[in-house]
């Protein structure tokens, strides 16, 4: 297991794991990156260095989670991170799912019942998806970044205190699990329980973005639980301690 | 191997002889459970009983278990009913066996209805579960909790909690409504009996 750093040919890593493209582009960097080292991509791009490549590593191995580095990282970039991978999923992968998926389905109108299983199991998941997304995006994370800044402007405190009188994330904290789960459960209605007369390459598509969806998402929901929120948990902590 | 498991053969008699003597003849040639019972009352003691079965009973206790399975068990696949007659003089007129056929014979008969079970075209459940989980995943599709669940059968929430943890690992599903379009799939139920705009 091979873990990247600054020195490392951005393009060679992408030929080692190109699952990391999208990740790259999120962080700020298109396609046309030459011969250049991840070092002389971030320091053009004003990208943070050490961001970049211990996101990098997070994703590519599972294994990586640097937990006391990347609680390092300040919250605003964190969230930045974390929103433009929501965009991401709303503005492309889910659209491209609901696509596929459709593809899928619809080549076999005569397997109506099981069309119209998967399909109402499918926009509920989605469903489920939007509204934590739109949560975290209108309530958790404008939180976070309020408690951030009136740490260090404490002559907002006043305000703070009376717009989030018990200010607490654990209030806000939203399972991950179920909708894990439920892209689970949808991976396996397909692979396991569908008659086999469906289109077999629809189906390895929609499974594929599917599958790539979902180990986007784990990554996405491990930065959420294991690092923003024990970042705020921190916070509160400084903010209580001021009281 | 799966689709046997639900074909399970409930014997009824008085007579001890008589109920290890059709045992020994049917245990051989048939892939199901059978269960082995003096009175056809005693048949509510098996609410796990589910799925397609054959009730094989002297012509009272016949009466008897069927009354109480056409309106106490929870029967989710088709009951066939087959009259054992212990009287050489009398004829019976609904599918029988009689004490003096031959072991083969009542192999073929016996055969002949469990076979018809699965000609009954789209109702045969193909699945890894066990009956009591068949159960256990049929409430839960109608909507029920935990506790209502171990309720109707009789069991604890924790053993409830249990069974949901074996469908979950044996069927790679763990949403509820994930488990109810597992259900519909695998026809453990049908899709008219829940809303599914409510349940998936
Ligand atoms: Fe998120
Ligand atoms: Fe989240």
């Amino acid at each position: 297991m091979e873990l990247f750093n600054e020195n490392s040919k951005l393009a060679s890593v992408i030929h080692k794991d190109h699952s990391l493209l999208p990740v790259i582009n999120r962080l700020g960097v298109k396609l046309g990156f030459g011969d250049k080292t991840i070092r002389n991509i971030c320091e053009e791009r004003e990208i943070d260095l050490n961001f970049f490549v211990e996101i990098i590593n997070v994703f590519h191995y599972e294994a990586y989670f640097p937990e006391k580095r990347l609680l390092d990282f300040s919250v605003s970039m964190v969230i930045e991170y974390l929103v433009k991978t929501h965009r991401y999923y709303i503005d492309y992968l889910i659209p491209e799912n609901d696509r596929l998926i459709e593809l899928f389905l619809s080549a076999n109108p005569e397997q109506s019942t099981e069309n119209d299983l998967v399909r109402k199991f499918y926009t509920k998941f989605k469903e489920e998806f939007v509204i934590h997304i739109d949560f975290e995006e209108s309530v958790m994370f404008p939180y976070v970044l309020e408690l951030n800044q009136v740490i260090e402007n404490p002559l907002s405190r006043p305000n703070f205190r009376q717009k989030y009188p018990d200010f607490s994330i654990s209030g806000f904290e939203k399972e991950h699990s179920a909708m894990d789960d439920k892209m689970d459960d949808l991976k396996n209605i397909i692979i396991k329980y569908l008659p086999p007369n469906y289109d077999q390459n629809r189906g390895n598509a929609f499974l594929s973005n599917l599958f790539m969806f979902e180990k986007d998402l784990k990554n996405h929901s491990r930065i959420e639980d294991h690092i923003l929120l024990p970042k705020v948990k921190q916070l509160e902590m400084i903010l209580q301690s001021h009281e | 191997m799966n689709s046997n498991l639900n074909k399970s053969i409930v014997l009824i008699s008085p007579l001890d002889v008589v109920l290890t003597g059709l045992f020994e003849i049917l245990k051989g040639s048939v892939a199901g459970e059978i269960i082995q019972l003096r009175r056809g009352d005693e048949i509510i003691d098996y609410p796990e009983l589910t799925g397609n079965f054959l009730v094989i009973a002297v012509p009272e206790e016949l009466e008897k278990s069927t009354t109480l399975i056409r309106h106490i068990l929870p029967v989710t696949g088709s009951v066939q009913f087959m009259a054992l007659n212990l009287d050489l003089n009398s004829a019976l007129s609904t599918p029988s066996i009689s004490i003096n056929d031959s072991a083969a014979l009542i192999c073929y008969k016996v055969n002949e209805i469990l076979n018809s079970f699965s000609t009954n075209p789209g109702k045969e459940t193909d699945t890894e579960l066990t009956r009591r989980e068949i159960e256990v995943l049929q409430l839960l599709t109608k909507g029920y909790s935990n506790k209502e669940i171990a309720d109707q059968l009789f069991v604890s929430t924790h053993t409830v909690i249990s069974h949901r943890k074996n469908i979950s690992e044996k069927t790679g599903i763990k949403s509820a409504s994930g488990l109810t379009m597992y259900a519909i799939l695998k026809n453990i139920i049908d899709v008219t009996d829940i809303n599914p705009d409510e349940l998936i």
